[in-house]
């Protein structure tokens, strides 16, 4: 039987009645259709689910769409707006993986970016063995991560700037 | 997984009534990084899931009277891993809890739901076992207290009766001129532990030690406790032929498996590797605790401290996945 679920997904107050065993991320992308969280191992191995949930990295495979109840989730949809507040350019940290050429195939990227933002609202200046922790629970199969990190250290610098 | 009732009680009495009406169907929900893997893959009879997040009572770290801790079931692994405090009384445990999967796994996985997971190769259990950590049970009948070994019965099964939970983690208060330390090996990044290991010693004012607990995990159906060992140190100074007769009990005492990531003869060859190289490190965190001077080694401690508490690339590690080994 559909329980009902209230939320706030990237600042969107959100209601629905959702089957108790719907994860999160297939609530995202089903009924949200909110498409960036993406379905990779669906283990909580890949991170290409992750989403920020009350500010913290999470797999959203790994969560009953239902245990969100209250909460804030934000995606990658929901990163959206420069520092000058202008929506439709990209955010601090998704400009520097573009600058950086962090992204090949993509797939990861939604995680990593998200992973990025919440490294960078705990540590505005880490170090490379705190950026390569901060994203060992998401996994890139195309760049060997090296230009994954440029661009964190990039994304760090921006912010700093703001 | 498609009949299933979600209930999300805001109090432990309200948690143990819903556990209590069909404790066969029922089961409890901590951060379930482990149980929605278990419920996708199918075969339970669950019809509810009781969501335990709610509670406030189960969630936190807290000081007991006595210097101890009171870790509640329900607190993040992150948390543990990042508790300045428990990290400097325990850093066993600390890293132990930086071992379990990635960042956004730590951010779900519960203290309580590794234990309870009762996975051999859960990578805080060594370390509760070490430092002598004691599990606070409720029930319909009330609360019970009993050493951690006593909750495993064997590989992904607990003794707690039905309708039972763990409610908290209770750790006694660490030892004068004491030291832990927590070592993993595993063949590539976020897998599984080949074996873990676990120690803690407390050294006397001569520099000996005072008295010491060594546990070892995935290397038999639950985590051990090696007291051969303990009592084989106790009132010696740590020393290469200390580590090596360490060793030797260690691998004694494993009954390891052979499986798709290791051979039984590896397991217990490492288990020794990994018990003497944990009882080391505890040594000199025990010495650099109690300004003990050592021969060349106090500096050393401080750094490979440091490197402990940060982790190995390798040292990453969801609770339990993929079967017992």
């Amino acid at each position: 039987m559909k329980q009902p679920l209230r939320l706030t997904v990237n600042g969107q107050p959100t209601e629905a009645l959702v089957s108790p065993g719907t994860s999160l991320l297939t609530f995202l992308r089903e009924t949200c259709g909110l498409t960036g969280p993406k379905r990779g191992c669906e283990e909580g191995e890949c991170g290409c689910c992750a989403v920020l949930l009350d500010g913290k990295l999470v797999d959203s495979c790994l969560i009953f769409a239902l245990e969100a109840e209250g909460a804030e989730v934000l995606t990658v949809e929901g990163l959206r707006g420069d520092a000058a507040g202008r929506p439709d350019h990209l955010a601090p940290v998704q400009q520097a993986f573009a600058e950086a050429g962090a992204s090949q195939c993509g797939f990861c990227m939604p995680g990593m970016l998200l992973a990025t933002a919440s490294l960078l609202e705990r540590n505005p200046a880490p170090g490379d063995d705190e950026i390569r922790r901060a994203i060992s629970g998401n996994l890139c199969r195309c760049t060997g991560y090296t230009p994954i990190v440029k661009a964190i250290r990039l994304a760090a610098a921006l912010k700093r700037q703001g | 997984m498609h009949d299933v009732t979600y209930h999300a009680p805001t109090s432990l009495a309200e948690a143990l009534r819903l556990l209590g009406n069909d404790p066969a169907h029922t089961r409890p929900l901590a951060g379930g990084t482990d149980l929605h893997l278990q419920m996708e893959r199918g075969g339970n009879a669950w019809r509810h899931v009781v969501d335990l997040k709610r509670i406030a009572e189960l969630a936190g770290i807290a000081r007991n009277p006595d210097g101890g801790y009171t870790i509640g079931a329900l607190t993040l692994a992150a948390e543990v891993e990042s508790h300045v405090d428990l990290a400097a009384d325990y850093p066993a445990l600390a890293q132990g809890a930086a071992c379990i999967g990635g960042p956004p796994i730590r951010n779900r996985a519960t203290l309580g739901g590794n234990v309870c997971n009762a996975s051999p190769a859960a990578d805080s259990s060594p370390p509760l076992l070490a430092l002598g950590a004691r599990a606070v049970v409720a029930g319909a009948e009330g609360t019970r207290e009993l050493p951690l070994a006593d909750l495993w019965r064997g590989p992904r099964q607990t003794t707690l009766a039905p309708g039972e939970l763990l409610t908290a983690l209770r750790l006694p208060p660490p030892p004068v001129r004491g030291g832990s330390a927590f070592t993993r090996l595993t063949r590539s990044a976020m897998d599984i532990a080949l074996v873990n290991a676990a120690a803690q010693v407390a050294l006397d004012a001569q520099g000996h030690i005072a008295q010491a607990a060594l546990a070892l995990g995935a290397v038999a159906p639950v985590v051990l406790l090696v007291p051969q060992a303990a009592e084989a140190v106790r009132g010696r100074a740590w020393s290469a032929e200390l580590a090596a007769e360490v060793a030797r009990l260690a691998s004694a005492a494993a009954q390891p498996i052979d499986d798709i990531r290791a051979s039984a003869d590896y397991r217990r060859e490492m288990a020794g590797v990994l018990a003497a190289r944990a009882m080391a490190q505890a040594v000199e965190r025990a010495r650099a605790a109690g300004g003990v001077a050592t021969a060349g080694t106090s500096g050393a401690a401080g750094k490979s401290d440091k490197a402990g508490a940060t982790g190995k690339a390798t040292a990453r590690q969801r609770p339990g996945r993929r079967g017992a080994p």
